[in-house]
């Protein structure tokens, strides 16, 4: 079965890539899905129908809808295993039940919340538990044994709250599982019915080291419901941004890999790098973090006409700096032999969790949205080499990305120029449009939907939570002292995951 | 939130002053919790501990426990998920102690105003010493506001221009 022409033949909808099937459709897709490779999305709920988005070529979307009944639809866990991810957000936020799904634990909800259900027409009363989440491990950690340890959510460092919850044997972690949801604001919930420039400030707070990504996704998303694209120029200038939060981000979690894996020195100049990048490029920019610089229609950016020289001066630190801290990182005592061989993400386990970014180019996939963006044209090239998928090689991979993309910015910077940048102002018409920017840790997703002038609703697809089964799958046989180094190299971040 | 209001004391700033001298030799201990924002704040606290921002020349350090920490200091905008967290770690301070909240997420909820799974921030439920503001402050916003807890004044960073009024993140 073509499950490609299978959506397509169910009935068209006003949005020309997405298609309403009905159940016994649905179901036969479920099962196409699972003789079949076509990447899969992400699956979200409105509260009347459930919608299942696919990539299959590029950047070109397709999805397929279902009509609620009964609030239950067939699970699409069965076929993509990080599915079962969404279903459990939507079975909280919203109440409606994905059959046969391989995973019904709670995901964000654990009873402690003023309204259960808050998404559904009728929300429910308020959770019963007002002390400290209890961990209830699953049949399949009972059955590993063992003793049970844990790490988070307050350990006392700077990373977001999640816990992990292990089984170990002496030191080896024998079995893992997270519990999630520390983090969760509620974003579908805020991002409903709200104001496209407030929804925009939310995205750029959906999880830091982010922020560009995920607001040029949003944008891209709105500014495709209204019918526009932006310019070169702004495009430009949007990759910039992105970039600089690729470089900002990447030397971010390679001190942390280098400061667990004892090499502090190694990280300190990992951390004096981003900081120097980070004093020249803040006050043009406007942020450190890259916030609120994407908006619909343009780029906000405090001084536009100094981008141009300032990815000059960026690639020039670059020059001084980056050769030094590669040769630095590649023969510092100890430092490659301490994570050679850790926390291997392999191609099947990749293939498994469908996780793309920086740790599947770590274990040979050849994925980059960039590849397909017009934006990145003459930018960006394939590079990366590295196929055994271990901690030592997403961290080699983070920092040729560095390099990568400090290159692209020297190349951005003539063709910037004087660039003024700006924004035209959006017609904010009714329709649905998707958007995509390829993130520090892979690829960043929104779809959007516009009414009345305001987003109706939002869907967001963000690597984490494929990173997440990438986590608990990898962890088993590794020594309890690396956890923190293997979170760090997957960019498991709570944020990200809770919404 | 009764249950924390409850917990969480007022002796910080009068019981530190006179107990505990502050400066290299006594630093004062940070205990991070990230009660639910989104990682900015900490981002910018780990470029503090870790970017040339001479924080423990000043006088500061984080504490991996909270046996070991004097002062509580938060981000994020108190998810009902992790209030319980949040007190138990501030029972497991010994006194005195104090509260400090690090971006506008902590301090009233921020973007995050209270809703079904989010409690606002700490204003207004709980004495707080210190207020950071900002979204996120910068590290070196972060580092003169803990400086003004005890009337010092911040080293100045290892970066030309990290001035405190440079920009906000
Ligand atoms: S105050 Fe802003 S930067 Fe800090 S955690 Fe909240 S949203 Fe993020």
């Amino acid at each position: 079965m073509d499950v490609v022409a299978h959506i397509h033949a169910g009935q068209p909808t006003e949005t020309p890539w997405r298609f309403q099937l009905d159940e016994m459709a649905w179901r036969d897709l479920v099962e196409g899905l699972k003789h079949d490779s076509l990447p899969f999305v992400g699956l979200w709920c409105d509260g009347v129908a459930v919608h299942a988005l696919f990539m299959p070529h590029g950047t070109q979307p397709l999805a397929a809808s279902l009509m609620l009944e009964g609030g239950r639809y067939p699970a699409l866990s069965p076929a993509r295993a990080v599915s079962s991810l969404y279903e459990r957000m939507i079975f909280d936020l919203y109440g409606a039940e994905a059959m046969w799904a391989t995973d019904v634990r709670p995901l964000v909800d654990h009873d402690v919340w003023a309204e259960t259900m808050p998404l559904a027409a009728a929300p429910g009363g308020a959770g019963s538990n007002k002390t400290m989440l209890t961990f209830q491990p699953s049949e399949a950690m009972q059955a590993a044994g063992g003793v049970t340890a844990g790490s988070g959510p307050a350990s006392g460092g700077r990373e977001s709250p999640l816990h992990i919850a292990l089984a170990l044997d002496g030191d080896v972690i024998r079995y893992a599982e997270t519990v999630t949801g520390y983090a969760h604001r509620g974003m579908a919930q805020r991002l409903k019915t709200c104001r496209v420039e407030d929804a925009n400030r939310l995205t750029g707070r959906y999880v830091a080291g982010a922020c560009a990504a995920h607001q040029a996704a949003f944008c891209q998303a709105v500014e495709a419901a209204c019918g526009e694209s932006m310019g070169p120029e702004v495009s430009l200038l949007r990759v910039v941004v992105l970039e600089l939060e690729r470089v900002s981000t990447h030397l971010f979690t390679l001190a942390g890999i280098a400061r667990q894996a004892g090499a502090v020195l190694v990280a300190s100049r990992c951390m004096w790098f981003r900081e120097k990048l980070l004093t020249e490029a803040a006050p043009i920019i406007g942020s450190r973090l890259m916030m609120d610089h994407c908006v619909p229609g343009g780029v906000n950016l405090r001084t536009a006409a100094a981008m141009g020289e300032l990815c000059s001066k960026l690639a020039e630190l670059g020059e001084e700096i980056y050769p030094d801290l590669v040769t630095l990182w590649q023969s510092y005592p100890g430092l490659s032999s301490r994570l050679v061989g850790l926390g291997v993400v392999d191609s099947a386990l990749l293939e498994q969790v469908g996780l793309d970014g920086p740790v599947a180019r770590a274990g040979g996939g050849d994925c980059d949205y960039r590849r397909d963006m017009r934006a990145y044209d003459g930018l960006w090239r394939f590079t990366s080499g590295r196929h055994d998928g271990a901690v030592e090689d997403r961290a080699i991979i983070l920092l040729e990305e560095v390099g990568e993309s400090l290159r692209m910015l020297n190349t951005a910077g003539p063709k910037l120029g004087l660039s003024a940048g700006g924004r035209i102002d959006l017609y904010y018409e009714d329709g649905e449009g998707i958007g995509m920017a390829e993130g520090p840790w892979g690829a960043v997703l929104y779809w959007v939907r516009l009414k009345d002038g305001r987003v109706e609703h939002a869907f967001v697809r963000d690597p984490a939570y494929s990173s997440l089964l990438a986590l608990e799958a990898v962890l088993p046989g590794q020594n309890v002292a690396d956890l923190g180094l293997i979170r760090a190299s997957l960019g498991v971040t709570a944020s990200a995951l809770d919404g | 939130m009764g249950l924390i209001r409850a917990v969480f004391d007022a002796s910080f700033r009068q019981g530190s002053a006179r107990l505990k001298p502050v400066g290299p030799r006594w630093p004062l201990l940070l205990f991070h919790v990230d009660t639910g924002g989104c990682g900015g704040c900490g981002m910018e606290l780990e470029a503090l501990a870790a970017g040339g921002y001479d924080m423990q020349g000043a006088g500061f350090g984080f504490a991996s426990t909270p046996q070991g920490a004097d002062v509580l200091l938060i981000t994020g905008a108190l998810t009902y998920a992790m209030a319980p967290v949040l007190e138990a770690a501030w029972k497991a301070m010994p006194t005195p102690k104090g509260v400090i909240c690090v971006g506008n997420c902590a301090i009233d909820g921020g973007l995050f105003p209270e809703n079904y799974t989010i409690m606002g921030g700490l204003n207004r439920k709980v004495h707080i010493n210190l207020r950071i503001k900002g979204c996120p402050p910068t590290p070196q916003e972060v580092l003169d506001g803990l400086c003004s807890l005890f009337g010092q004044r911040a080293p100045a960073a290892a970066y030309a221009g990290a001035s405190s009024s440079s920009t906000s993140s």
